[in-house]
């Protein structure tokens, strides 16, 4: 009974094997085995796709689809295998040629097997975990083609011949490259890297290498940028042709590297066409190519600014310590200018206004123009001379341009109140004289230091243009109260405050009668409607216009100074006078008073006076006439003081003084004002402070702070630590 | 009358069709048409004139099913055809996808209709059923689960260590995550990804503290979008929080330990949060005495939001929170109680308090003899509550009741999910699960 169950179920389970013959699987899979092979030789037009898929899908169906994934495998490589040797077998040029045609002729076969397992790659391929056909494809021809022995090292050395041929002019056929990278890359990117890209990277190395090492002996800097930079463009161009784009980056890294990292310092400092000759000769190209190859390089620019750095001090300091130079203050601004002018629109130009360029350029400028000490007062007096004369005829915005070159080169300045002291003699020299050729452009460049360093800075300035607005109001008025003056010699007073101006105190001089009435009349006038005043005469300052009558009539109106006014005065009443006896007279101080006589004596062409004996210097033994021989083309002459435009010696040295003597208040103010905040705090830390406070007016010397300090120690308002001695305490 | 040039005959099976190119076109390159009319194979060249005919040996009464599916993108079955056929046909023809997306329209809550049920063999109560993202879902009982495609085809069920499992979930498509016990000593249980058509282990996941790897009872899960996962975790140590991991790479990327009085590792519900980039952890009654409700915030490592019902005074009815769901929307969180009350908390304001909706239903005294708590989702701003055997859609900005859906058989409803435009329906009592589906949108 049990047996025939048994019975039972085996024939159940023979009657299952019948559905399926046997040899189902191999016929069918023989079938498909065939239509590849007819794929592969180009014969598929006998196939047909319906009777080929719907086998492959009955495969799939009755659970053989690892037998046909296997047979496809097995199939494949063989022919693969077949191609092989036919592009082994392929003779020179044509190798990469049969490569591509082999390569499209598997491209196509293996969308038509694909297509015929189509279900197999919908269905088993996910399920097994299988390569899909068309990878599958790739892999195959990767490992049976692109890694076979003989066509591996062949493929890649007929394409880095092909680019080293491009590289050496001549011509190839891109196209077939470009098929052939494309196919290294379809293959998969490790692919085309390890077979294709490295090596060339490895290749265009040592190309550049031994190229650069060539140019560099025979060629100059600027014929090495440009071959360098058109080497650089072929690179890209080949990437955007025929290779892949990640590549960019890396081949242009080599060139890089061997053309411009690996000789950068060589190249810089090339003899007779290295960088410094570049910023001389004002080569904008070539420096602009140095810059755009340097910036892609490590350390590139840093190199560049370096040299221009260090070219460009060296020049400053000759400029500004060449005693040639220093001879003529307004040239020597102007050169400082032409300088900075120069640089600017190199930087500009060439360097795309790379800001730290720009940062390289302003240290350089403020490294050398503090080295001559006299920079501040040379560049108060270029303003003064641009002042003067120097605007006339010249536009506003010009005017405004130049104003703002001049603050550039003040902004530089360590000794800001150096440049205040000469700016403030200088500018009541021109108000005085009424030199002053634009109100405009004085009010700007007043703005433009307000608003550099702050209203303290301007106040006393603008004291000055206040004052002499006053004095005009108050010369209408004395006239307007004294009628009767209209009538013989005019007094212009400009009463100016003290203080603002930089008055020195002097004696003042014996004015001739007339003048002294006239002066005695204003003097009363103004006390009158200004209480509580004090006026004193400062004649060295003052000009007068005096009509004088010479030996054969020549009438001729002297433009003299107030001093050389009363020297003239006395020889109404007198034909000759020693030297001695007008000092007596004028009591004007000697040093002027030579000087006045030697304008007046022995400067050609303005000699109304003449002199016994005859020499160029004023001694106190000399005896004067007047010149009754004087002539002039002009009725009007004006006889300047030999006043030395540049400051003297001594006067230099006072001056100096002065400004140390200013800053005095000023450091202890500071050093009061951090020590007031801070309590407590040491030495080091006082100086640093104090130094940074001040150093929008003038560098602070450690020394002279030092003494300060001790100053307020002894006046107490400061004391030391009794434990640390670097310490410092502020009392309240 | 031009002469119409891509006219194509097939002879399939004996029956004769035609159509045009254009028509087959429809099918995309990927399928059997695409590739006959690929250059390739030339379909003309077998066919020098209209009147010869393309032989396919396949059934014509599917051919015909499709070939409507491809020219109005449509799909009826006549009764005659079985669906099964009709699908392996498809799956010939490389129109499965086709066939999926005609089958059933987009999802609303208010136009569902149910589908099919399916019945299985499980032993034991119902755990969790889950919607997989292309209609397919995985259910669970037991140490079991069941894995079911879009067809409702059954594949190879899966299990890990055949521990009892606490939650399902599908990475996607082709990944089901499921959480289980933890077996004292061995290791076994954990979490494991498998492949949902194979039933093959692809990933233990571990859990690693102090640089020792340990063995846990994993819970409930989430996922995120940028590709991690989220499960409550309870080691034997007091390790109790949440794990975090790369879905990628498998590896451990976190791990958020709970606070003393405060319960993260033994949570019924974990929600991902993607707007505010915050987790929502429900651990809730029975499971613990209080209910706690939290968001965490994973890049600071803290607790931004919380709410628990710990010292509140219980009201007559004894409304206990069963199921919580955030909706960042509405900046709230809806509960619901196990009356199936509604009820809404604030996210803007930290520890405020439950606002019960006043649509009680009372239903106090015809509660089945076997309750199952109320579960909650949201979909597209429709809400759906199950409670008993039915599941309510509530709509609107007050949430008013719209829809309900029932089928009395198989007792009441322990799970529901949707997904893959499917709500899959879970019953406690018979091993019975329905899918209810959106029918396609009406020809007018």
């Amino acid at each position: 009974m049990s047996n025939q169950k048994k019975r039972n179920f085996q024939i159940e389970a023979f009657k299952h094997r019948v559905v399926v013959d046997p040899k189902y699987a191999e016929k069918t899979w023989k079938i498909l085995e065939h239509a590849i092979h007819e794929i592969y030789n180009h014969n598929a037009s006998g196939l047909s796709f319906e009777e080929l898929y719907r086998n492959a899908y009955n495969m799939v169906l009755h659970k053989f689809g690892e037998k046909l994934y296997s047979g496809l495998v097995t199939t494949m490589t063989a022919h693969l295998k077949e191609i092989s040797k036919s592009i082994e077998a392929a003779q020179g040029d044509l190798f990469l040629e049969e490569l591509n045609r082999k390569w499209n002729d598997h491209n196509k076969a293996l969308q038509m097997i694909r297509d015929i397992l189509m279900y197999m790659d919908r269905t088993y391929i996910p399920n097994s975990r299988k390569t899909p056909v068309y990878e599958l494809g790739l892999n195959l021809w990767r490992d049976n083609i692109i890694h076979s022995g003989k066509i591996q090292s062949r493929l890649l050395s007929t394409l880095l011949e092909l680019v080293h041929r491009e590289r050496t002019g001549e011509v190839i056929d891109r196209g077939l490259m470009r098929n052939t990278i494309k196919m290294l890359m379809d293959l998969g990117s490790s692919v085309y890297q390890d077979d294709f890209e490295k090596p060339f990277l490895e290749v265009s190395a040592e190309f550049y290498k031994v190229e650069s090492q060539k140019f560099i002996e025979c060629c100059d800097c600027g014929d090495y940028l440009k071959k360098a930079e058109i080497r650089l463009n072929e690179e890209i161009e080949r990437i955007a042709h025929y290779l892949d784009v990640k590549s960019e980056a890396k081949i242009t890294n080599v060139v890089e590297k061997e053309m411009i990292a690996n000789h950068m310092t060589r190249l810089v400092h090339m003899e007779n066409s290295g960088l410094v000759n570049m910023l001389l000769d004002d080569k904008y190209e070539d420096l602009g190519r140095m810059y755009n190859l340097f910036k892609r390089v490590p350390n590139g620019l840093s190199m560049i600014r370096d040299v221009m750095t260090s070219h460009l001090r060296e020049t400053g300091k000759q400029l500004v310590t060449d005693a040639e130079s220093s001879k003529d203050p307004v040239e020597f601004v102007q050169r400082l200018l032409d300088e900075r002018d120069k640089y600017d629109k190199i930087i500009c130009q060439a360097f795309s206004n790379a800001k730290t360029f720009q940062n390289a350029l302003n240290s350089s400028f403020e490294y050398f123009i503090n080295l001559n000490s006299r920079s501040p007062e040379f560049i108060s007096l270029f303003v003064d001379d641009k002042l003067r004369k120097g605007l006339k005829g010249v536009s506003e915005e010009d005017v405004e341009i130049i104003l703002d070159k001049v603050m550039m080169l003040f902004r530089y300045l360590q000794e800001k109140d150096v440049f205040e002291k000469y700016y403030k003699q200088h500018l009541a020299k021109r108000l005085l004289s009424g030199k002053t050729v634009s109100d405009d452009a004085e009010r700007s460049l007043i703005v433009k230091l307000k608003t550099e360093c702050g209203y303290q800075f301007t106040s006393k300035l603008e004291g000055m243009f206040t004052d002499m607005k006053t004095s005009q109001d108050t010369m209408q008025g004395f006239y307007a109260n004294h009628p009767e003056l209209a009538e013989g010699p005019t007094l212009v007073v400009q009463v100016l405050t003290t203080g603002s101006w930089p008055t020195q105190p002097t004696i003042t001089c014996n004015l001739p009668t007339e003048m002294a009435a006239l002066c005695e009349k204003f003097r009363s006038h103004y006390l009158g409607t200004h209480t509580g005043r004090r006026l004193s005469w400062q004649t060295n300052m003052g000009t007068a216009d005096i009509k004088a009558t010479f030996g054969k009539g020549q009438k001729h109106e002297l433009n003299v100074s107030t001093y050389q006014m009363c020297v003239l005065m006395l020889f109404n009443n007198a034909d000759r006078l020693s030297y001695k006896e007008i000092e007596q007279a004028t009591e004007i101080p000697a040093s002027d008073l030579k000087r006045c006589l030697q304008s007046m004596a022995c400067v050609k062409g303005k000699n109304v006076l003449r002199k016994e004996p005859m020499s160029k210097d004023i001694g106190t033994d000399d005896a004067f006439f007047v010149n009754d021989k004087f002539t002039s083309k002009f009725y009007k002459v004006k006889i300047g003081t030999v006043v030395a435009q540049k400051e003297s010696e001594p006067e230099k040295l006072e001056t100096r003084q002065r400004v140390e003597e200013d800053r005095k208040p000023q450091i202890e103010a500071a050093i009061v004002r951090i020590m007031k905040s801070r309590r407590v705090l040491d030495h080091n830390n006082v100086i640093a402070e104090v130094t940074k406070q001040l150093q929008s007016r003038f560098l602070a010397n450690p020394t002279e702070i030092k003494k300060r300090i001790e100053s307020l120690i002894e006046r107490e308002f400061l004391e030391r630590d009794s434990d640390d001695r670097k310490l410092y305490r502020y009392l309240a | 009358m031009g002469i119409q040039k891509d006219i194509v005959k097939f002879n399939v099976g004996g029956r004769i069709f035609q159509t045009t190119a254009t028509t087959l076109a429809n099918a995309g390159r990927d399928s059997f048409f695409g590739a006959l009319f690929d250059d390739n194979w030339d379909l003309r060249q077998h066919q020098p004139n209209s009147s010869q005919e393309f032989f396919i040996d396949r059934n014509p009464d599917c051919f015909a099913v499709l070939l409507d599916l491809l020219r109005t993108g449509d799909l009826y079955i006549p009764s005659n055809v079985p669906e099964r056929l009709l699908y392996r046909e498809a799956m010939f023809y490389g129109l499965i996808d086709h066939v999926r997306s005609a089958k059933w329209g987009p999802f609303d809550g208010n136009r569902l209709k149910l589908s099919r049920s399916v019945t299985g063999r499980a032993p034991g109560d119902g755990t969790a059923i889950r919607a997989g993202p292309d209609g397919g879902c995985c259910v669970a009982h037991g140490s079991m689960v069941h894995v079911f495609d879009w067809m409702l085809e059954e594949h190879p069920p899966i299990n890990l260590d055949y521990q009892r499992v606490n939650d399902i979930g599908w990475v996607n498509a082709e990944n089901v995550l499921i959480s289980a016990c933890e077996r004292l000593g061995k290791g076994d249980g954990g979490m494991g990804l498998f492949n949902s058509s194979t039933g093959d282990l692809r990933h233990k996941f571990n859990v690693v503290h102090d640089n020792q790897t340990k063995s846990y009872t994993a819970g409930a899960l989430s996922f995120s979008p940028d590709y991690k996962i989220f499960a409550s975790c309870k080691g034997r140590s007091n390790e109790y929080g949440i794990g975090v991991w790369d879905q990628v790479t498998g590896k451990q990327m976190d791990f958020f330990y709970e606070s003393p009085g405060w319960s993260l590792g033994d949570a019924d519900k974990l929600q991902w949060l993607n707007g505010s980039n915050c987790l929502l952890v429900a651990t809730l009654f029975p499971r613990k005495d209080n209910c706690y409700i939290s968001l965490l915030d994973f890049r600071e490592k803290r607790m931004v939001w919380s709410w628990s019902d710990i010292g509140a005074l219980l009201t007559v009815d004894e409304k206990r929170v069963r199921d919580a769901i955030a909706m960042e929307e509405c900046n709230s969180i809806c509960v619901v109680n196990e009356y199936d009350d509604l009820g809404f908390i604030d996210l803007r304001i930290n520890c405020g308090s439950v606002r019960w909706s006043s649509r009680s239903r009372l239903l106090k005294g015809k509660m089945p003899d076997e309750p199952c708590y109320p579960k909650l989702a949201l979909h597209n701003g429709q809400l759906f509550s199950s409670m008993n055997d039915c599941i309510s859609v509530f709509c609107g900005p007050d949430w008013v009741l719209t829809s309900r859906l029932r089928r009395s058989y198989g007792g009441s409803i322990c799970d529901f999910s949707i997904g893959g435009d499917r709500l899959f329906a879970l019953h406690s009592e018979e091993n019975v699960f329905d899918a209810w589906e959106t029918p396609s949108p009406p020809i007018i």
